[in-house]
């Protein structure tokens, strides 16, 4: 990760998805889906077989490939590696935790949320906006 | 007030300029606001934008379980995805802002949908361009010949919208394709739903690149 260049100005980069089957098949019908020569994709689809070995693995290969710039990973996977999560710190890609089906969105466990939180009161960011 | 200019003018006449000391925290605390006040915008909008987000999904994933439904199981599947070299046709534009450092950079992102076929569309309509038959006139000016080129450039112009649109839609309709020539109406609303999560996930990414500069330049 230290050592990834910036993806260049202007030029098109893509989105990497680590997520549940129904929410990449969703975004893949829209359109982000990338197979490369090596046929290395740009999605990881996680279901009870994916060990966190291999979340923690496309998680950093996702993040140290040059054209990729928005990592879309659903929260409750990124619970699974959040020292991981937690440890990236870069501004490309942008890493944003979604919800998931099964797992509404957690604003007390977002990675960006929570390296800003001490500026607001843990109960502000969790409870006002349920 | 008054007594405060009084003793700058008498300060400037002994030859001693009075320190503005005053305006300069003023500027301080004014850009430090200003910080706060962008941060704080930022952190509402991204929490704003993952309310909307939530929203299109659940849509996104009610639409897809009703067309597994009509479908089948069997139809809508992750096992038919196509593994063979593919670019994908929905990309992002990312831009650098030009006065920051690389360490303090920025970026804001955009999204290009359908981008591939956005771009073919382009050349398709120029290759056509090219092969159009041009008339030839003998013995006369060349300005009826500029009056066709003329409209044809317009016509071009007219038609590259319709055309653009078109291929969008066969985009579209080649994204589903994977799972069949005749897809439920269903899955059509789950693209857009998903198409409008997209957006709504690059918003979030600015929101969140804005949040973190700002926070950095507050930050203690």
């Amino acid at each position: 990760m230290a050592g990834r260049a910036n993806i260049p100005a202007n030029s098109s980069a893509l989105i990497a998805i680590i997520a549940d089957e129904d929410t990449v098949t969703g975004f893949l019908m829209a359109g982000v889906g990338n197979v490369d020569l090596r046929k290395k994709t740009n999605y990881l689809l996680v279901d009870n077989k994916t060990t966190v070995k291999q979340i923690e693995d496309a998680f950093k290969e996702f993040t140290a490939r040059e054209d990729i710039a928005i990592v879309l990973i659903s929260q409750y996977i990124a619970n699974m590696i959040r020292f991981l999560v937690d440890s990236y710190n870069k501004p490309i890609p942008a890493i944003l935790e979604i919800p998931s089906k099964d797992h509404p969105y957690d604003p007390a466990n977002d990675s960006v949320l929570s390296r800003v939180k001490y500026l607001f009161s843990a109960d502000s960011v969790a409870s006002d906006r349920r | 007030m008054a007594a405060a200019t009084v003793a700058a003018e008498e300060l400037r006449q002994m030859g001693l300029q009075p320190t503005p000391r005053v305006e300069k925290a003023d500027d301080v605390l004014g850009g430090d606001d200003d910080e706060i006040l962008r941060f704080m915008d930022s952190a509402d909008s991204y929490l704003l934008l993952m309310d909307s987000l939530s929203s299109a999904l659940r849509q996104g994933w009610l639409d897809l379980a009703s067309a597994r439904h009509s479908m089948g199981a069997s139809r809508v599947s992750s096992t038919l995805f196509d593994h063979k070299e593919q670019c994908a046709a929905t990309k992002l534009q990312v831009v650098y802002p030009a006065d920051l450092r690389p360490s303090e950079s920025n970026p804001h992102f955009a999204l290009s949908k359908w981008c591939l076929q956005e771009s073919n569309s382009g050349d398709v309509i120029g290759m056509q361009d090219s092969t159009k038959p041009k008339l030839r006139y003998r013995g006369l000016a060349a300005a009826p010949g500029d009056g066709i080129n003329e409209s044809d450039a317009t016509t071009a112009k007219s038609s590259t919208g319709v055309d653009t649109s078109s291929q969008v839609q066969m985009a579209r309709s080649k994204a589903l394709s994977v799972f069949g020539a005749l897809v439920s109406p269903k899955l059509r609303t789950t693209q857009v739903s998903f198409e409008t999560a997209l957006e709504l996930i690059v918003e979030l990414a600015n929101s969140r690149s804005t949040m973190l500069s700002s926070f950095s330049q507050i930050k203690p």
